[in-house]
């Protein structure tokens, strides 16, 4: 194994290579993560909600448990005007938490290590908040960025600051998901390292941190997944409800 | 068997179910989600006001001046991010 710990992230390729024109699709082991957890999110709420029993199986519990999490949390931070959202912002929930989760089984890679699929999740909510406030309230919308009272003189400056504030949503989304994850793996990683450098008679401080840290990372693994989809949620009650 | 029968252990089970649920929400249980989410919060909007600064820079052809204000304007609004969720916090 390579002693880098940056080595983990690399990304490469699997089988042949694919051309669209310039831009390489090829099939790579971040592809190969993301079809396993979508496969297995398929078939976990696939098996889950086959038979509805009074008493539920081990499978139907899970998936009715991830269901009233989710639904309950929507409805906490959103309202009742944001139910017809749900299966997007589980969808979501769910995706990150299986690529977190994923990530955590040795020699797996982090689908969500990689800045560019944050990213791509987060712009794509970006858009789609934005976009349904404005089919909701039309150009009132733009009153987000136009607190009240604010005397006049200070208007431009107020505008310029809210409308930065407003486009930070999706860098801050993205990058606290990618951060969290490449941090900590990293970490794991190097403390792993450290195990064998440091042999038999010193490694054993090492290795309890590292025990430690893969507690710590399954917790931010799933609070990440958590942070992310609440955020959804609450960007969403800014365009579903509107007022400053 | 009355008390072994479904219906009472539902009963039970259920009662259990909602006084765990009205100890728990006496606290808020989302509080370290909370946390994380102001780290990143300040960091990101001076990021995305030097980008604006940057490329309006480049634009207009006025090097240093632009990007120096919006990387100040950024970092107000960063300071409105972490105010705005706190504020939200309290709710």
């Amino acid at each position: 194994m390579a002693t880098n710990p940056m080595h983990q992230f690399n990304v490469y390729r699997i089988g042949p290579e694919i051309k669209l024109g310039e831009i390489d699709i090829s099939f790579t082991n971040a592809s190969l993560f993301m079809v396993i957890s979508s496969i297995t999110i398929l078939l976990i709420f696939n098996l889950g909600s086959k038979k509805n029993s009074l008493i539920p199986n081990k499978m139907q519990l899970l998936a009715e448990l991830s269901y009233t999490f989710i639904s309950k949390m929507i409805s906490d931070t959103a309202g009742s005007k944001a139910k017809p959202y749900f299966s997007f912002i589980f969808s979501i929930f769910m995706f990150v938490l299986f690529c977190n989760m994923f990530g955590m089984i040795p020699y797996s890679f982090t689908v969500t290590s990689h800045i560019i699929v944050t990213f791509v999740l987060a712009s794509f909510i970006f858009m789609g908040v934005t976009i349904i406030g404005f089919i909701k309230h039309g150009l009132g919308y733009l009153k987000l960025f136009v607190p009240s009272g604010v005397p006049l003189v200070l208007m431009p400056l107020i505008v310029v600051i809210e409308i930065i504030s407003y486009l930070s949503r999706p860098i801050s989304l993205s990058v606290r998901l990618f951060a969290n994850m490449m941090a900590g793996h990293t970490m794991m990683k190097v403390f792993g390292g450290f195990v064998i450098s440091l042999g038999i008679v010193g490694g054993w401080l090492p290795l309890s941190f590292s025990v430690a840290l893969t507690g710590l990372e399954i917790l931010v693994a799933f609070l990440q997944a958590y942070v992310f989809a609440i955020l959804t949620c609450i960007y969403l009650n800014d365009a579903l409800n509107l007022h400053h | 068997m009355p008390k072994n029968s479904f219906k009472t252990r539902l009963k039970i089970a259920k009662n259990k179910l909602s006084r765990k649920n009205l100890y728990k929400n006496k606290q808020s249980p989302s509080s370290i989600g909370t946390a994380f989410k102001m780290s990143t919060e300040l960091v990101s909007a001076v990021v995305v006001g030097t980008i604006i600064g940057f490329i309006l820079d480049k634009t207009f052809g006025t090097k240093p001046w632009l990007i120096l204000i919006f990387f100040f304007v950024g970092v107000v609004a960063g300071i409105l991010n972490v105010f705005k969720s706190a504020k939200k916090m309290q709710r």
